[in-house]
This record gives structure tokens, sequence and C-alpha cells, in this order.
């Protein structure tokens, strides 16, 4: 029988080796999956504010997790103490792995010093979607949003972490904005250590 | 009908564009965990994780069809071949078998060698009764619905509960056939 | 403009040449007859309600389906008039030609229904109908505020559905 005989036993997971990272699905097969995460949660919700709330949330669980996975695979167990580094880390080193591309920009908010923005021309979970009027402002980004403050929470970095669509000049769609607003205390820590 | 070698699969996989496995299975646990908190029990996960998959099987459909050409397939064995070795290649790039054939043809097992589902996955004490990759088996009920094939899948053996392997076991019911879709012309 | 027989004296509509775009109009429907999609680009007479005009197209293909499986002289293996058939069993047409318009018609194992109506001179679109499926596997299937089953409404699928079309020769 085929199959069958080749089969590897089974091992537990604490005693397989932790995956080099390099597998890979079809696009297609995360768009549909994705899909049904948006349509459950807004069988949820009876407003947009409530889904994107449960999409971070999501998110959250995935990027708490890849901080974990990232800093045991690549950085031998070290993690960024430093604000940019922490944010360099996610603008290329998370997207790297998680979009297969750094991310398009990496700003400091020109009004507020405590905001950050990483942009994404076409953020891969809304690559597939329109909005229709009726759901406002709505962005599929708040689960990328919600996985950049998974990562920023679990390596010390509290942060709110919002996504947003902004226009731009000649383009017929627009881009994603994933804005970050780090807590007070992250900005005085960043302070102290000068 | 297209050709269905084993690697027909293989090169639709390398043309269609790819993402990080990871990005799939931790998207896929959060949302196991999701309905763990929303549902409570666990036999509700199971149950809602088969519809997710039915409402992705009913669209995925498309996508196989648009992307592997294939026109149709002339019997239920043939359709259970283009799953394990085109279907579940060009979707999650793990091939799987087909084996445990009834003697009627209608009933046979799909084995998966590779399930990127489950890596970083082991069951807490809590949860032992959850099927967790049951949104497989509802991907391949609507799928196969969309081609007027009505099926029941279970599964046969699992290794998160201990077996040394996954196998779903598939089972035609019936066949559809098309049929007018209005009523009585008013 | 005549719309009633006489089809030899009838000339051909001539080839459109303000906006290069020879398409009159488009319809996708599932397989449980629900139109999803209607467009017209260049469609001056109605006759009919929408709807109806929507379960007519629809009928007509079913039947002509039927029809042409029917009296395919290759196949012995075809039921009676009539008689259901699963899909993508036996032939199918992929077009027909009036002396004012053309048909193309593809229909997939899942059951969507693409029909689109062109000048009657243009050529094989065959090859359109299926790149026009594709988009609709990008930008309908995949789009996470589509619900199978209803009316298409998505502006990704709507322009790039529009600016194809309009390049179809």
């Amino acid at each position: 029988m085929i199959g069958v005989s080749k089969m590897k036993p089974y091992t537990n997971v604490l005693d397989r080796p932790l995956s080099k990272g390099k597998l890979e699905v079809s696009l297609s097969a995360f768009a549909f999956l994705f899909s049904e995460l948006v349509q459950y949660n807004q069988t949820q919700v009876d407003n947009i504010a409530e889904l994107e709330r449960r999409l971070e949330d999501a998110g959250y669980a995935v990027g708490a997790r890849v901080l974990e996975l990232l800093c045991h695979r690549d950085k031998g167990n070290r993690r960024e103490t430093r604000l940019l580094g922490i944010l360099s880390f996610v603008h290329s080193t998370v997207w790297k792995v998680l979009f297969g591309k750094v991310a398009d920009s990496l700003e400091k908010g020109t009004e507020h010093d405590d905001e950050y923005m990483i942009s994404e021309k076409e953020l891969l979970v809304n690559r597939f979607i329109s909005i229709p009027k009726d759901m406002g402002t709505f962005n599929c980004g708040a689960f990328v949003a919600g996985i950049v403050r998974g990562v920023l929470d679990s390596a010390g970095f509290p942060a709110i972490v919002t996504a947003h669509f902004v226009p731009m000049d000649g383009q017929q769609r627009p881009r994603t904005t994933i804005l970050i607003k780090f807590a007070e205390e992250v900005l005085q820590r960043e302070a102290r250590l000068g | 009908m297209a050709p269905a070698g084993p690697r027909f699969g293989d090169a639709i996989f390398a043309n269609v564009e790819r993402v990080n496995a990871e990005l799939f299975t931790l998207t896929y646990g959060a949302i196991v965990r999701q309905l763990l908190t929303d549902l409570e029990e666990v036999e509700e996960v199971n149950k809602q994780l088969d519809q997710m998959g039915y409402n992705i099987g009913i669209r995925l459909i498309d996508e196989f069809l648009a992307k592997s050409n294939v026109s149709r397939c002339v019997d239920f064995k043939e359709t259970a071949e283009m799953i394990a070795k085109v279907g579940f290649k060009m979707f999650l790039g793990v091939s799987a078998s087909v084996t445990n054939w009834d003697a009627d043809g209608t009933c046979c097992g799909i084995v998966l060698e590779d399930n990127p589902l489950v890596d970083f996955v082991e069951l807490p004490d809590t949860c032992q009764g959850l099927y967790y990759c049951n949104i497989l088996s509802g991907v391949i009920r609507g799928a196969l619905e969309m081609v007027s094939m009505k099926t029941e899948i279970t599964w046969v053996r699992d290794m998160l509960r201990g077996d040394d392997a996954f196998e779903l076991q598939v089972k035609l019911l019936k066949q559809v056939p098309e049929e007018y879709p209005y009523k009585d012309d008013e | 403009m005549q719309f009633f027989g006489g089809s030899e004296i009838s000339p051909s509509p001539p080839v459109p040449t303000a906006s290069g775009n020879n398409a009159h109009m488009i319809y996708v429907f599932n397989r449980n007859g629900v139109c999803l999609l209607y467009r017209e680009w260049n469609r001056p007479l109605h006759t009919l309600n929408a709807q109806q005009d929507h379960k007519l197209m629809f009928g007509l293909l079913f039947s002509l389906k039927s029809l042409t499986a029917k009296m395919d002289p290759t196949n012995l293996d075809k039921g009676n008039l009539g008689v259901p058939q699963l899909p993508g069993q036996g032939c199918s047409f992929h077009s027909f030609r009036t002396n004012t318009y053309k048909l193309s018609f593809m229909e997939t194992p899942s059951g969507i229904k693409i029909i689109l109506v062109t000048h009657p001179r243009t050529g094989d679109l065959r090859d359109s109908l299926k790149y026009i499926y594709n988009l609709y596997v990008e930008y309908v299937a995949k789009n996470p505020l589509y619900t199978p089953g209803t009316p298409i409404r998505c502006d990704l699928f709507d322009t790039t559905l529009d600016q194809y079309v309009r390049s179809i020769a």
C-alpha cells in the first residue's frame, strides 16, 4: 500500500525539531482561510469596530507566537530591548517571514513622538478585498495590526496598534498604514536608556 | 481531462503564489483558539470547523478548476486521486495518497503524510475530543458538493490523537444531476 | 434598426469604432440559476425587465446545452432530451452567432456559467472567458467580504473586468 508504509512514527511536538520555516503553502490557501476568519467573526459582532477588535485579537495570538519562534530560531533567544531595534525587527524580520518581503516603509509620526507607522502598498490580507460602501472604513489590516501588537507586547513594548487605509496620489487602491502608538512607560524607559 | 501524474500537482504548486506555511499554521491556530473561547464545547468547535471548511470548499473549487484546467473527472476514483495528488499539493504543498477502496469504488481513505495545519500543535487535556484538522473534511465535502458529489467524510486516524498518520474516509453518497433551477414559468 | 425576421436584408451592425469596445453585455450565473453578475456596455434595446431577461438567458443556455448534447453524432452514451445531466457530462456548445451578435459561453464543472455577447465578427473568445473566470476566482471567490451565491458587488472585480472586456478585440 502506498503512503502508509513510509509514514513517520508519531512524535510528541516537543521532541520534534523546530521547523526551519522554509515550508510554503499557496497564497490562495491562506486567502481562503483568512476569508473564513473574517466571515466567522462577522457572525459574532454587530458593528465594524467590534469586528476589527476580534480580528486584532486573532492577530495578537499569531504575533506573540511569531516572536517566540523567531527569537528562538534566528536570534539565539536574544530579544530587542531598544525601541528602534524592535521596530526594525518588525518591519524587516517579522514582515519577511510572514509576508515574504520587508515592509514598504517605516516612519516616525510627525505630530506625536510616540507614534510610528509601517506602510504597505498592498497588504497581503487586503489583496483580494473589495469593501462595500456600507462597511465604511473597515480594514482587514486589523489582523496585521494585531500581529504587530502581539510581537511588540510580548517583547515588552506595549502599544496601541491600528490599521488605516491611506489614499495614494495616482493610485486606484489606497495603501495600508499600521499605526503604532507606544505606551508611556515604553518611552520613559527608552529615555532612561539614553 | 488534464494529465494527473504525480508531477502535475507539483507543477501547479510551483507556479502559484505561495506564502510561508507558518503564517497559515499560526492563523489557523488563532481560529481554533477563537472557537474554543466562543463556543466552549469541543463538539461545537468540531462542528464549526467543519462548517468553515465547507464554506471554504465551495469557493476553493473554482480556484482549483481555474488553475488546474481540469474539466471533469470521469468517476469517483479519479476524483479521489485528483484531490490527493493535485488538490492537497496545489493548496498546501503536501501530497496525500488514496488507499482502502471498498469493493464498489464509492469509499476510500485519503492519507496525509505531512500536514501543515498541525505544526507546533499539541492537544491539551481539556481538548481531547477536538478534531483539530476538522476544517479539512469540510473543505473536501464543500468542494465535491459543487461538482455534484454528495459525500460523507470522517476521520479514521489522527496523529494528534496518537495515530501514525492522518486519514480521512471519503464516502460518496450520491451524484446529483444538474436540474433546471426555476420552479415553473410564471 | 430592424428587430424582426428579415435576416437577409438586415445588415450587420457596423463595428463600433468610438469606444473600441465590441462587447454588448456579460452575464454570470451560478449552478442555481442565480444571476451573480450582469453588465452591459452597448445595448440600446431592452424589451424585458432585468429579472425576466436573466431568466430567459439562463433558460436558453440550459435548453441549448441539452439539445447540443442530444444532437452529438459522436457520442453513444446520451440520455433522452430533457433528462438531467451531470455537470461536465456530454458535449457543450461554446458560441453561436446571429447576423447581429455573437454569444460566447463557458461553463465550469462547478456550474459557473459565463456568457459574453459581442459584435458578430468577434473571433474565438474561449480564452477570454477563461480569463474572466480567473478574475472571478481572484476578486470574488477570494474576497473575504463576498458571500457565495449572492450578486457580485466587488469594485476590484468590476474595474478589472470592465478594463479587460473593453480591450477584447
